[in-house]
């Protein structure tokens, strides 16, 4: 039989009257208590979208809940409002007890509404929690498996022997094993510190992920990374496995009662010696950092796992090499070297050769005086000037040279081209190919060149080739469903061969007459 | 019938835009290179410019009546076969050529002379031209049909005036001025920038550069402009529009509409180039510093990419960053 201690009946309603100078709110609450004696549920389902939850196991038959509904708002029809549509429901039968906060799916009202719940339950039961935001959701002394399903918060789990599944976005997660874990866990975070506290003699696989956290212990492990991924084992080989992935946050694994200025980064302890080559894998398991240097008086070297790189000046050549992040270097006096496996790249006055490359984001390289070679797999270039041979490749997006004083190779899987040759250059070597987009060169009235220009489309009468320059010859074909316009000949009795191929587009060869821009001399 | 019979019935449809592109432009290079054809085009051109320049004078009823008694019946003699459409549509050109220059010349007879003056352009009356400039404000913001538009250009010529140029080809060279917010605009931007099937990638992605210059500017927020933009990263096959629209839309003032947070949302989710992912996911999180609450599939896509592995690292890193800002 269930004894019910209804709302009507128990609940104490009481209205504060809030002086609050910044916001008059006003704030009821209201208790709710519910008690499922002897022959309670086999699980546990708590659903409160907002609100503290703490569930403790008890040798003590029944199930025990207290709930506490506070709504907030500006005048008692608003709080008569929100207490209303704020239901707390009981469902479930003795197999599964289903206890959840019912909000509307959209409200209007200036009014909000929070409920906590204070649980006791059998020791054996299975606890399955949902929550969006609370400030804490306690799990103790539950002998049964839990989970945790929330967006926002501190989940502590103290005490817990049965199987655990956490999942969470922001927040901490605090596991303490008050036993030697005997079944699997796995907490999979987004942003959240992972702290799990074991015996110290307790023995099981670990598996720790985290891109831009650390991962530290002061037990004894065993282990080696998989690009991002620890795993090893703690103490002795075998046990449960407890799984941890945090992208952004901490991963701490100690021992209970060892001294915590023993922690040391597994990370540390298992890096390649530098002089290895970096790949992807190796550079997942190094430390994140965020550098940020006005003056490198030497070369400088670096290489993270995700990293912001920001240097001013760098006295030397550069290398920078990151799993992801975005990378900004100022002047670099020697060659420059940049690879991300993702993020934008912004590099100022390149005095030697540049080779940078990312696997997507946009590039800027304000001056590469001695040329070199810029890639992305998706996203913008934009290169103010170069002094020496450039080639550029975009996976996808736009592709555009402020001013060239040597040769480009500039090609683009979708994006328009727009290329302009430095007013001083007589001829040069020019290649450009756009599967998706628009080719535009702009050159000075005296350029020489021998131009041959394709366009490869299926309207013809949207796109062609224009040309400030007399001497060319503009043919056109059929070929397949699309028509080819070729155009060919020589501008200013010709000079170094423009390739310029653009598929479903338009080609422009402009007559441009610009100034120079002054590339300033390093102090 | 010879190819040069074939293309002067042609030149009718020409004129009033009937051709379908590919006949189009055949008409067009049968002309350029056709010495007698292209005499004939003139000779049509002329006539039609003449016609636009006259003004519209009322037909009397009775003469109207008379021509169209004389007209139809030869008409209804012909046979409405699927092959000989054009002939039909080419006649019914014709006969409405001729009704309006014979309503001229019967009212320049009978009233007083014409005389040849400029007159502000308006709806009502359209003429055919070379080159036409329309305030805004006297088009339509309706657009009618789906008209090709090609060579899009946009002209400031006076940065100190906040009015501006959209310059457009139909099968003359249009310009449409007026102030970024003027209706009209809106809609013809938005037309140039969705329509990917009637107005070429090149418009588009010009458009969307202009686009970005004009409407991230406070004073010209425009919600239809957001929402063209949403329309092209959704569906434009062009990577290279997608990412100018979506960094466009990055730079949008006003916040996002649930329109334009659904377009950011779907490239994140299944956009196939990084670099759209990006600054889609950029957006977002831009979006969630702002203070801007999302709902529950926003941020399980958000957290769905934050996990996936296979991803690309930067765009994992900025989804959770973007979760670390959301407070739902």
């Amino acid at each position: 039989m269930i004894r019910s201690k209804t709302p009507a009946l128990c609940a104490a309603i009481a209205l504060l009257m809030s002086a609050n100078a910044f916001a008059e709110n006003l704030i009821s609450t209201e208790k709710i208590e519910k008690l499922f004696p002897a022959e309670s549920a086999d699980s546990v389902w708590i659903d409160n979208p907002f609100g503290n939850i703490e569930v403790v196991g008890s040798d003590s038959p029944g199930l025990a809940i207290t709930a506490i509904k506070t709504v907030t708002g500006p005048d008692r029809a608003s709080l008569k409002d929100g207490s209303e549509q704020t239901v707390v429901s009981f469902e479930g039968d003795r197999n599964v007890r289903l206890i959840r906060t019912i909000l509307p799916r959209v409200h209007n009202g200036p009014w909000t509404s929070s409920v906590s719940y204070t649980l006791r339950v059998p020791r054996t039961v299975h606890v399955k929690i949902a929550s969006r935001i609370a400030s804490r959701i306690r799990v103790a002394n539950i002998n049964g498996n839990v989970t945790v399903n929330m967006f926002s918060g501190a989940i502590i789990l103290d005490g817990v022997a049965g199987a655990s599944i956490i999942n969470t976005t922001n927040g901490k997660v605090l596991y303490v094993y008050r036993q030697k874990p005997s079944t699997n866990a796995q907490i999979q975070a987004v942003n959240a510190d992972i702290d799990v506290v074991v015996p110290p003699d307790a023995n099981f696989n670990w598996i720790a992920d985290t891109l831009r956290g650390d991962v530290v212990t002061n037990l004894p492990v065993r282990a080696e990374f998989l690009g991002s991924a620890f795993r090893g084992t703690v103490n002795a080989p075998g046990g449960p496995t407890i799984a941890m992935q945090t992208l952004l946050g901490n991963i701490r694994i100690l021992g209970a009662g060892l001294d915590t200025r023993l922690v040391q980064s597994v990370r540390e302890s298992v890096t390649e010696p530098p002089q290895r080559p970096v790949t992807m894998q190796s550079l997942l398991m190094r430390p994140a950092k965020r550098i940020q240097l006005p003056i490198s008086g030497g070369p400088f070297d670096f290489s993270a796992s995700i990293a912001d790189v920001e240097v001013g000046e760098v006295r030397g050549w550069a290398h920078v090499q990151t799993a992801a992040g975005e990378i900004k270097l100022g002047i670099v006096y020697g060659d420059c070297t940049v690879t991300s496996n993702g993020g934008p790249l912004d590099l100022g006055d390149i005095m030697g050769t540049v080779m940078a490359s990312t696997d997507a984001g946009d590039v800027l390289v304000r001056s590469a005086r001695m040329g070199g070679k810029v890639s992305t797999a998706g996203g913008i270039i934009r290169v103010l000037y170069t002094g020496g041979p450039l080639t550029l490749q975009s996976g996808g997006g736009d592709i555009t040279v402020r001013q060239a004083a040597g040769s480009i190779n500039a090609e683009t899987r979708s994006g328009d081209i727009n290329l302009t040759a430095d007013p001083l250059q007589r001829t040069q070597h020019i290649q450009a190919h756009t599967l998706q987009g628009n080719i535009i060169l702009n050159v000075s009235p005296h350029f020489g060149a021998e131009i041959d220009a394709t366009v490869l489309t299926s309207r013809p009468d949207a796109n062609a080739i224009r040309s400030d320059f007399n001497g060319l010859t503009i043919k056109r074909e059929q070929v397949g469903s699309k028509t080819r316009i070729h155009a060919t000949g020589k501008l200013n009795g010709g000079g170094d061969r423009v390739e310029l191929f653009a598929e479903e587009g338009d080609i422009h060869i402009s007559n441009v007459a610009t100034s120079p821009v002054t590339v300033m001399s390093p102090p | 019938m010879s190819e040069c019979d074939f293309m002067r019935e042609n030149m009718p449809l020409l004129l009033t835009e009937s051709l379908d592109p590919a006949r189009r432009e055949l008409t067009h290079q049968h002309i350029e290179r056709c010495a007698a054809c292209s005499d004939e085009w003139a000779g049509y051109r002329e006539t039609w410019q003449f016609l636009g320049a006259l003004p519209e004078v009322e037909v009397p009823a009775h003469v109207k009546t008379q021509f169209l008694a004389n007209v139809e019946p030869p008409l209804r003699r012909l046979a409405p076969a699927e092959s000989r459409r054009h002939v039909t549509r080419w006649l019914a050109q014709a006969a409405a050529v001729v009704l309006v220059a014979s309503g001229a010349f019967y009212a320049g007879h009978r009233s007083k002379p014409i005389e040849l003056k400029e007159q502000p352009a308006s709806l009502n009356s359209y003429s055919i031209a070379e080159s036409r400039v329309l305030p805004a404000r006297l088009v339509s913001p309706n657009i009618e049909g789906r008209p090709d538009i090609e060579n899009v250009s946009f002209v400031d010529s006076n940065p100190s005036d906040p009015d501006i140029g959209l310059s457009f080809d139909i099968t003359s060279h249009v310009t449409v001025t007026g102030r970024p917010t003027d209706k009209s605009m809106v809609r013809l931007l938005r037309y140039v920038l969705e329509n990917k099937n009637r107005a070429a990638s090149p418009s588009r992605s010009r458009a969307i550069d202009w686009v970005r210059t004009l409407y991230s500017r406070p004073e010209n927020a425009e919600p239809e402009i957001a929402e063209a933009l949403a329309n092209v990263l959704r569906n434009d096959s062009h990577e290279g529009v997608r990412i100018k629209a979506v960094e466009t839309l990055n730079r949008m003032p006003g916040g996002a509409s649930a329109d334009t947070r659904g377009a950011l949302i779907e490239a994140l989710k299944s956009d196939p180039n990084p670099a759209v992912r990006i600054k889609a996911v950029e957006a977002l999180a831009n979006l969630a510093r702002s203070g801007a609450t999302f709902d529950s599939a926003t941020l399980d896509t958000l957290r769905q990419k934050a996990v996936q592995g296979d991803e690309n690292v930067y765009v994992r890193v900025k989804a959770a960053e973007a979760l670390s800002s959301i407070h739902p």
